[in-house]
């Protein structure tokens, strides 16, 4: 179905190759995972599936690429896109429409079928992504995992031959990832070809047939699964891949804080003044510690980080911090957010002006220790914009110490992260461990179970569970992230 | 308001016009009661057309808008016809400039926001695509409409992160502060500007074959009633025109 061969690319601005003699060929029906680290090729192969390269990102390109037949090099992107379907990693950009009806029918439209067509078409893709009851709203208003169910709709209606994916469950909760697991299994079971680019890996244990290692823009490891899953986890970290299955977890029993507290009081709000979307009454929280915030989508958790950073102007709880009680005002000045998308809280012209920039006075002398702390004297001078990822999350951080914040929150600080960059993230927090209280939101359990003291687990605006993170809260942690999926269903039948 | 542009949910368009006939009124509204063309001899024009926005929108059920529109368009129509002729000099001169402005204004206004705010951009470019207009200037324009609410969204972001920065306008430093959230609002954008167009190219936008669209638009009965309200003074108008070349 897909014959790739002999593949060198090189993308117009960068000096080295992204792909180097790269072969690859996949049969009718199989679903294959890309793995590797980050900047391993994995999403330039993909591109070069579904044609963006070389007719949208530009470069140096040697070599075939076959898709079903045609040379997707040579025809127009809009032929490629007949034969091959594509759903990508941000939900956020993936949208030309603003509702999910004509989103869905967008791809069909574009291939100039008759209206009837279309709508059996939209009905039917809707109602093998179990999408039905989103159908006819604004996109803005789904959460990310109907957001990516919607995506995965509107490219099945155009019944293309291959499917690609990239990194597609960066941003879901586990209860989408599962229902995009279920999908994959839907076109598998109707003989479609998949390719997924991922680095998450337990929710395709038994869903991918072949697996595919990439490193330095090659082919390292080419196995079946079965061959592939029997590898020691060891191996695999060895790799630079998150694991196969989550049970298998360690916890690093984190060490112990000191007994100081913080203390949340009547942390309630409420958007439109009916329903709750946050409904705390108190709360006792170690200082200085590292809390997982988890829950599925919906659960509160972006407005419970909301409140904490003082930005809900109508919200009227305290925090109570060594005895005095801080208001919204006092919020702001004591926290601080580290958004999934640094990029929005990056301002000025050089790392040293950004991490200045809102920093009280008495700190000047510890400008060179943070930023050394931080692994970031090396960048004072460069623009922040022009940093990797990592690096922009580290700015941020050293901005919000130099500022003198007591609360830190990060919002889904290792979406698309590969093990080792997850792993990176996860020493900086502990560095910060009895320095600041961290709130880290999270749909990632070895995030939590690397550097995380305590587990606050939200559901419908409340507290589920609080618990400490010792080697029976890391049981249940896993326990959660592993059946979590189950466990609502029953719910939804009990009811 | 920028949420709301071109985002109306299904089923909340009131009164179903077709977006042609959208943009005739729009087109009527502009000429007769914006441009005030004709309207000293039509002297009965202005008021009858002003009372168009109104209906539509309390079809709409934006009646916040509706009275709003209701109330201040009354208080200026009095101000200009009772209180103006009252007074002289400079207030005389203010209070006509402003009633002025304001009544010919609003209508026109309302009924932009009644258009923008009923309509989805599928619509848009069904109608756009009816009209034979070119694909090179249809897909742009929807892509600016889908582009609006993104902007806000990145904008509110950005807002919240100089707030937590404490960073605000009760600086003195204006320029920097629009320095401050232009730079991460022009990354962000265009980050999002290039995957949009990505994953667009992958669902073979720009392809040989003449799109369909399956948005469900068409002229119903009500829609030859508002085209009939629109065209009636147009033809006044002309026949006016005659009646004066004659003389």
């Amino acid at each position: 179905m897909i014959e790739m061969k002999n593949l060198d690319f090189r993308y117009a601005n960068s000096n080295t190759g992204a792909l180097n003699n790269f072969s690859l060929t996949v049969d009718e029906g199989e679903i294959v995972l890309l793995c590797g680290e980050s900047g391993c090729g994995k999403t330039t192969v993909t591109r070069l599936i579904n044609g963006l390269i070389p007719h949208f990102y530009e470069g140096e390109l040697n070599g075939r690429v076959t898709v079903g037949g045609v040379d997707a090099v040579k025809a127009e992107l809009y032929e490629t896109a007949r034969i091959v379907g594509s759903v990508f990693q941000n939900p956020r950009s993936q949208f030309f429409c603003v509702d999910t009806t004509s989103e869905i029918a967008f791809a069909c439209e574009n291939m100039g079928l008759p209206e009837d067509t279309i709508k059996m078409r939209i009905r039917e893709a809707a109602r093998d992504m179990e999408a039905e009851s989103l159908l006819g709203r604004s996109i803005f208003k789904l959460s990310g995992g109907e957001k990516q169910k919607i995506a995965c709709a509107s490219v099945a209606a155009a019944h293309p031959e291959v499917f690609v994916l990239d990194e597609p469950t960066s941003n879901l909760d586990m209860e989408a990832i599962e229902s995009l697991r279920r999908t994959i299994l839907l076109w598998k079971s109707l003989g479609k070809t998949v390719v997924i680019a991922e680095h998450r890996l337990h929710w395709l244990r038994d869903v991918c047939d072949r697996v595919i290692y990439m490193s330095g823009g090659g082919i390292g490891i080419d196995l079946p699964m079965s061959k592939f899953a029997a590898m020691p986890p060891e191996k695999l970290q060895k790799l630079g891949l998150r694991p196969l299955s989550l049970d298998k977890l360690k916890n690093e029993t984190p060490p112990a804080i000191s007994g100081d507290t913080l203390e949340l009081r009547n942390f309630c709000f409420s958007y439109d003044g009916k329903k709750q979307a946050l409904d705390i009454k108190s709360l006792v929280l170690p200082r200085n510690g590292i809390i997982a915030v988890i829950g599925s989508n919906g659960a509160g958790k972006s407005t419970f980080s909301k409140c904490l950073c003082g930005l809900e102007k109508k919200f009227g709880g305290k925090v109570l911090i060594d005895g005095t009680a801080c208001g919204r005002r006092a919020l702001l000045k004591k926290s601080y957010m580290v958004m999934q998308d640094v990029n929005h809280q990056l301002f000025c012209e050089s790392v040293e002006d950004e991490v200045r920039l809102g920093m009280s006075e008495d700190n000047e002398k510890d400008v060179q220790g943070i930023l050394n702390q931080l692994d970031l004297l090396p960048y004072v001078d460069r623009h922040p914009v022009s940093l990797s990822g990592g690096q922009k999350q580290r700015v941020a951080i050293a901005s919000a110490l130099l500022a003198d914040k007591e609360i830190l929150v990060f919002d889904e600080p290792t979406s698309g992260l590969d093990y080792r960059h997850m792993k990176e993230t996860a020493a900086l927090f502990k560095s910060l461990l009895g320095k600041r209280t961290l709130f880290v939101i999270t749909h990632d359990p070895e995030l939590i179970l690397s550097c995380c003291t305590h587990a606050l687990h939200m559901e419908n605006g409340g507290i589920r569970e609080f618990y400490p993170l010792d080697d029976n809260g890391g049981r249940r942690l896993i326990d959660y992230f592993i059946n979590n999926d189950k466990e609502e269903k029953n719910i939804e039948k009990t009811v | 308001m920028s949420q709301g542009v071109m985002q109306s949910d299904v089923g909340n368009h009131g009164l179903v016009l077709d977006p042609r006939t959208k943009l005739l009124l729009l087109i009527t509204m502009a000429v007769f009661v914006l441009g005030g063309t004709g309207t000293a001899a039509l002297w009965f024009l202005t008021p009858s057309l002003c009372i168009l926005p109104l209906v539509l929108l309390l079809s709409a059920k934006k009646f916040i808008s509706a009275v709003l529109y209701l109330t201040v368009y009354l208080a200026t129509y009095s101000v200009f016809h009772f209180v103006g002729p009252k007074t002289t000099g400079v207030p005389n001169f203010l209070l006509l400039g402003t009633a002025g402005i304001i009544t010919r204004f609003m209508p026109s206004v309302m009924m932009g926001i009644y258009v923008v705010s009923t309509t989805t951009v599928s619509e848009f470019t069904a109608a756009m695509q009816r009209m034979r207009v070119s694909e090179r200037l249809v897909i742009p324009m929807s892509v600016m409409f889908r582009f609006f609410p993104t902007v806000a969204d990145e904008f509110s972001s950005i807002n919240a992160a100089m707030r937590m920065r404490g960073v605000s306008f009760a600086g003195k430093n204006a320029g920097k502060m629009l320095e401050y959230r232009l730079v991460p609002l022009l990354t962000c954008s265009s980050k999002i500007g290039e995957e949009l167009s990505a994953a667009a190219l992958t669902r073979g936008l720009g392809g040989d074959i003449r799109r369909t669209n399956v948005c469900e638009i068409g002229f119903r009965v009500l829609d030859y009633a508002m085209i009939l309200v629109c065209i009636v003074p147009f033809i006044m108008l002309i026949l006016r025109w005659f009646e004066v070349s004659v003389f």
